[in-house]
């Protein structure tokens, strides 16, 4: 029992790792960097968000987003700051803008059209 | 004939699904740069520390000038270092540089024993000019107009097929030939 307690705490070790580097006065700060930080694309591991990712550039981003998190900067406003450099693709969830639309909307209205074409079908079937 | 509607659009879904799984590298980033003036910075050149080098250099009026980001970490950048060399001897565009992340001192000791292509060579040692440029992948080469915007960014290490297809062209057609 004990054996598997001490295992258990070792691998809870490296959880707490990303928020011992930064701390934060107040948990609210700490709960929007850790939100922010994991909708943030690694761009150079690309299958990771900075928060997984070990690349120095994923470490260089992490700790640009703490500092203008304590600094009083706005999610909405970190966030440009990112796309205005890498563009929108570094964000997971990419803002809904002009370029954007389609990328959000596209999938639902298939789905519609897709749907609308089937029912069109069935009632023509259903009155001969 | 309408019936194959369905049947064309799946087979234009599918074109683009094989063309973007297959022929896109899709690792690459379009730098959201382009079209914008070259995002304000300071460094010092890591040879002369005393030389300052801003944005401001690159909008010189005169020439179009290539701005490229390296380390002495990165062996890609050594790799495309005769390269440079050459664009800069033979060809005879002004290349800046920016060392990203970089030792100085190891910097200036590969400049000196593997040839200096730069007009200047920022350190940037942090980082942040780096991270304003959105670099994420060295080297990278900016092409920058003479007003000062970036115009492309070519990310991985230029070689002459590259640079007969794509850079060289358009730095000539920049610099108002055609």
């Amino acid at each position: 029992m004990k054996f598997w307690m001490v295992i258990f705490l070792v691998i809870a070790i490296p959880c707490y790792a990303a928020s011992d580097l930064h701390p934060f006065s107040n948990p609210i700060e700490e709960q929007r960097y850790q939100s922010l930080i994991q909708e943030v694309r690694c761009v150079v591991c690309q299958g990771q968000s900075i928060a997984e990712s070990n690349a120095p550039l994923a470490n260089d981003l992490r700790d640009k987003i703490a500092f203008y998190i304590k600094d009083g900067k706005p999610d909405a406003e970190i966030k440009s700051y990112l796309v205005k450099r890498y563009g929108e693709f570094i964000l997971y969830k990419p803002r809904v803008t002009g370029a954007t639309l389609f990328l959000w909307f596209f999938p639902i209205l298939a789905v519609f059209f897709s749907l609308s074409l089937i029912a069109k079908q069935l009632i023509k079937k259903t009155n001969t | 004939m309408k019936k194959l509607i369905p049947f064309v659009i799946l087979f234009a879904l599918c074109a683009i699904l094989l063309k973007e799984v297959y022929f896109t590298n899709k690792a690459e980033l379009p730098s959201a740069l382009v079209g914008q003036p070259v995002p304000a910075f300071v460094l010092y050149d890591v040879k002369r520390p005393g030389i300052k080098f801003t944005e401001k250099t690159l909008a010189n009026g005169k020439n179009v000038t290539l701005l490229n980001v390296w380390a002495t970490w990165c062996s890609a950048c050594a790799a495309e270092h005769n390269m440079l060399l050459k664009i800069a001897k033979d060809y005879r565009i002004p290349i800046y540089s920016i060392d990203y992340k970089d030792d100085r001192d190891a910097a200036v000791k590969w400049l000196q024993t593997a040839g200096d292509p730069f007009v200047l060579t920022g350190n940037d040692d942090k980082g942040n000019t780096g991270i304003d440029l959105g670099v994420y992948g060295t080297p990278e080469t900016f092409i920058i107009s003479k007003k000062g915007n970036i115009v492309y960014r070519h990310v991985g290490m230029i070689d002459q097929q590259s640079w007969d297809e794509i850079l060289y062209p358009l730095i000539k057609h920049l610099n108002g030939a055609t």
